[in-house]
């Protein structure tokens, strides 16, 4: 009896696991072939567009560029050059330095030649108040800048402090570490003015690994490949990410994230949804998922756009610590939203949002890791039961690692054929050996990661502000 | 042999779905063997393009600047010229060739003006790069046609009217777009006529571009707009506005007022902005009967047309305004009342 | 050869800078080419110019930086006449308040540039 019960648990586990697999590698390949359809859709309608035609026009609309700025100043003043620099013409740039306890702000006075103003402000999204003020530069070369100095919040206050500020009708909210090429407002800019049947509510865009790249006065001038194994890794998840993972879902209109570290939305919208939620620690993905519900229950026809250049760069994790702590808060911040808007999930009612990609993310995001996991514990009870067959593991194990390269090579490939970005000698096989190595060297952090995450989540441990080294973006 | 012979005989005595999961994981391994294969091919492929095209650019630059600097007041075209007319015409029969020579006249074409823009436009002919241009034309994919008809327009090739405008009500926006542009950017004003045909909505990416190129001319002598203003397209109402506001058209305020009661709240709000801009006192009158009757933007829009037209008669309304619940509104009436005080 | 004057251009369009030498040499000046701000700085300071051609929007450095490096890094009085797209006026006023000269909008005629060049050089 007891025997049987044993047998059909086992069954019942193996059919399990076995059905998960099936699902997520039939979703990863329909993925990867809708964003082939996608990526030459895109590159067709690119290829002969010139932004030089737009980016001159006192006529296009308004952009704020938004970046919180938590204790900086090593970089700040160099950051804030590279956000001086964009070549659109109707553009300002509003730091808000979230109750920073160094000397970020005297930095900027002094190299701005910033000065306080009066400045009256609405407040539509309520936030944490000002400290010293508001502050603008008297040097008419810096007249697009402006910098706000508040108590300590957070970055999604400090982004909705940014909104308050803003008068202009779009805003691209960015890390201030960030680096942003010359072209980028005029580029994310063109969904919301190309599209007139329906309305962009936000766009996304591709966050490129900037470790080892040379980069001087807040421009890159040459880009390499990193030495170090964790962040050429990196390097290879975010082409995944963005290339393949995100580059589908926009053509399914079911992009769920667009980067805390670089999107651009419709400052109206925002502010009707009530802004950043400083409640969670995964903003970036609770606006979107709010901002979507919101246009589903206005039953408005809308959409999030999606530029895949590589248009801004930034400094990834390159120790194993910092990567853990980025992929702990990135864990709970998935956790945070998807459980505050379940009401979302698998409702009809919600469309492709709660048919589709709601459940993608709750499955293959959020419940990965937990049913890896389990997968292991369960076979290591199994090899105490002494009822492995080692074949059928093998068997398993070597699909699953060689569907994992194989879905690697194919963002490689991706890369390749649009962006070529790696242009130099032997780059090419560094990476191919990379997707060899990174299941082994790369994941079983952020699986921990993850787990830990999930563990803190529910044991709700706080994690301070403060002790954020980088903050999430993917 | 042996091993072989073991291993189908263990193959056929797994079950199913074992088999199943052997068969992927060796598909899996085959698509990843010839995927590192071609990387490796196509990355080098690149690499060598890159500098195949860096080098024939070189080569036709020298050829282009050759032409232009070898012609004489005697003959219409030298016999150097006519030599580096052969050389091209004969390089342009290969695609990946043509493509290059092309994109060099064009980056020399978008950057200088005078006779010698003249001479490259000549040379376009002289090589027939224009007949391959037509061509494409004719193509049945949407991007051919799209990046030929660039190419007319940026050469600036009007003997091409009657071809291209055959496609300024393509299904296709991106065509349109690209016809929309050779007509404003070779024709001026008078290319905007397609206003009156289109019957699909003008991006807001569309208009400025337009605009831009329309700033670009000597010649701003608009034409009458009036009927765009009382369009059944409302982007082209839009886009009316915008040509209103920027070349001044003080003639329509008659039509513009009529727009405040547009059925579209976009356009109701961009003539009341124009309005404001053209200072016509009567709007003032207009909205502020119905004040209480307009959405959330057009009153914003509204007092920001009362900032530049205020008499000492509104202080009534202002006052009563004061105390509107609205941080905006409330904040636009007491600055337009300090002004009016002082 | 100290009678051939020397000029530094700064494009990035290598089709532009080639017909330019061309144009330019006809008219007995030594033509030296930047297809960037960092190449055109370097050559300024190696070779000390008459004259600074160049044009405001280039990868790296800009022109704006270029001029900038002229008048206040080397300290010299070299005229300057910078290149501008349709557009720009911003850049163009940032320019002549940095110590440009001269200024020509895209597309401009080499016929008029090489007019612009003379009356500089007088």
């Amino acid at each position: 009896m007891n025997a049987s019960i044993l047998e059909i648990t086992v069954i019942i586990f193996n059919s399990l696991f076995f059905i998960f697999t099936i699902f997520a590698i039939a979703s990863y390949t329909i993925l990867a072939i809708i964003s082939a359809f996608e990526t030459v859709e895109y590159m067709k309608k690119n290829s002969f567009v010139n932004y030089n035609e737009i980016l001159s026009s006192i006529i296009s609309p308004s952009i704020s560029i938004i970046a919180p700025a938590f204790n900086e100043s090593l970089s700040i003043i160099e950051n804030v050059r590279s956000l001086l620099s964009s070549h659109y013409a109707n553009y300002d740039v509003i730091i808000v330095n979230d109750g920073s306890t160094d000397d970020s702000l005297e930095k900027l006075i002094n190299a701005y030649n910033l000065v306080k103003i009066d400045f009256l402000i609405n407040e539509k999204l309520p936030t944490k108040p000002i400290r010293n003020g508001v502050y603008k530069s008297i040097n008419p070369a810096f007249e697009k800048l402006t910098v706000v100095d508040k108590e300590n919040g957070g970055k999604a206050d400090a982004l909705n402090m940014g909104l308050n500020i803003s008068k202009n009708s779009y805003v691209l909210c960015i890390d201030v570490d960030c680096l942003l090429l010359e072209d980028a407002l005029q580029k994310m800019i063109k969904p919301f003015l190309e599209v007139s049947d329906e309305k962009i509510i936000a766009t996304g865009g591709v966050l490129r690994v900037a470790n080892s790249c040379s980069i001087k006065d807040g421009k890159l001038l040459d880009i390499n490949l990193p030495k170090k194994m964790i962040e050429r890794a990196q390097i290879l998840e975010y082409l995944r990410a963005f290339l393949l993972g995100r580059m589908a879902w926009s053509r399914l209109n079911g992009l769920l994230v667009i980067s805390g570290a670089f999107g651009m939305f419709d400052k109206k919208i925002v502010i009707e949804v009530g802004g950043y939620d400083t409640n969670t620690v995964g903003e970036d993905m609770e606006l979107i998922v709010r901002m979507r519900k919101y246009m589903e229950e206005k039953k408005e026809k809308y959409r999030v756009g999606y530029i895949p250049d590589p248009l801004c760069w930034t400094e990834a994790p390159d120790t194993y610590k910092t990567l853990i702590s980025q992929r702990n808060r990135w864990t709970r911040g998935t956790i945070e939203t998807l459980r505050k808007h379940r009401k979302v999930g698998f409702n009809p009612k919600y469309g492709a949002l709660g048919l589709l990609s709601y459940p993608y993310w709750f499955f293959f995001e959020r419940l990965a890791p937990v049913i890896e996991v389990f997968g292991i514990l369960y076979f290591i009870f199994l090899i105490v039961l002494d009822d492995v067959r080692w074949d059928y593991t093998f068997a398993f194990i070597s699909a699953a690692y060689l569907f994992t390269v194989l879905f690697t090579i194919l963002a490689i490939f991706s890369e390749e054929l649009t962006y070529h970005q790696y242009k130099k000698k032997g780059t090419g096989i560094k990476l191919l050996i990379t997707s060899f190595l990174e299941p082994f060297i790369s994941h079983p952090f952020i699986l921990y990661a993850a787990i830990t995450g999930n563990v803190d989540y529910y044991l709700k441990k706080e994690k301070g502000w403060g002790k954020m080294i980088r903050r999430g973006f993917l | 042999m042996e091993i072989y012979q073991n291993l189908i005989e263990y193959f056929e005595n797994t079950p199913t779905i074992i088999q199943v999961v052997w068969i992927m994981s060796c598909v899996f391994f085959a698509s990843i063997v010839i995927l590192t294969i071609y990387l490796k091919f196509l990355r080098s492929h690149l690499r060598k393009n890159e500098m195949t095209v860096a080098e024939y650019q070189k080569e036709y630059e020298s050829d282009l600047i050759a032409y232009l600097y070898s012609g004489n007041e005697e003959e219409e075209i030298s016999t150097e010229q006519q030599i580096i007319i052969d050389k091209l015409k004969n390089c342009s029969a290969d695609k990946f060739k043509r493509r290059i020579i092309v994109s060099t006249l064009l980056r020399l074409r978008n950057e200088i003006s005078g006779e010698m823009a003249e001479s490259i436009q000549k040379l376009y002919f002289q090589t027939k790069l224009v007949d391959y241009a037509l061509a494409r034309l004719k193509s049945k994919k949407w991007h051919i046609i799209a990046t030929a008809i660039r190419e007319l327009r940026q050469l600036q090739v009007k003997e091409v009217y009657d071809e291209v405008i055959a496609f300024v009500i393509h299904p296709k926006k991106e065509i349109q777009k690209e016809v929309q542009l050779y007509l404003v950017t070779l024709f001026n004003f008078k290319g905007l006529e397609f206003l009156n045909i289109i019957e699909t909505p003008l991006s807001e990416w569309n208009q400025i571009q337009l605009l831009e190129v329309l700033q670009r001319f000597d010649d701003q002598e608009l034409p009458e707009i009036t009927p765009w203003l009382r369009s059944t397209n409302d982007s082209v109402v839009i886009f009316a506005l915008k040509l209103a506001k920027i070349y001044n058209q003080f003639e329509v305020k008659d039509t513009l007022l009529e727009l405040l009661s547009h059925q579209n709240k976009n356009i109701r709000i961009d003539a009341i902005n124009v309005l404001a801009q053209l200072q016509v006192i009567e709007a003032k009158n207009i909205l502020k009967s119905k004040f209480n009757d307009l959405s959330k933007e057009e009153q914003y829009a509204f007092l920001k047309l009362l900032e530049n037209l205020y008499e000492i008669s509104d202080e009534a309304f202002l006052l009563e305004n004061i105390i509107n619940e609205d941080f905006e509104i409330k904040f636009a009436t007491l600055k337009i009342l300090k002004t009016l005080r002082c | 050869m100290s009678d051939v004057r020397k000029i530094v251009l700064a494009e990035d369009n290598s089709t532009l800078s080639l017909l330019l030498k061309f144009r330019l040499e006809k008219e007995g000046y030594n033509l030296l080419i930047a297809a960037d701000g960092k190449q055109a700085i370097e050559l300024i300071e190696q070779h000390d110019p008459e004259l600074i051609l160049t044009d405001i929007m280039m990868p790296f450095i800009s022109g704006l930086e270029v001029i900038s490096h002229v008048r206040n890094k080397l300290n010299k009085q070299t005229p300057i006449i910078v290149f501008s797209a349709a557009g720009q006026e911003e850049m163009v006023l940032k320019a002549f308040n940095l110590g440009a000269n001269d200024f020509m909008g895209k597309p401009f005629s080499p016929n008029e540039l090489v007019i612009r060049v003379k009356r500089l050089l007088r």
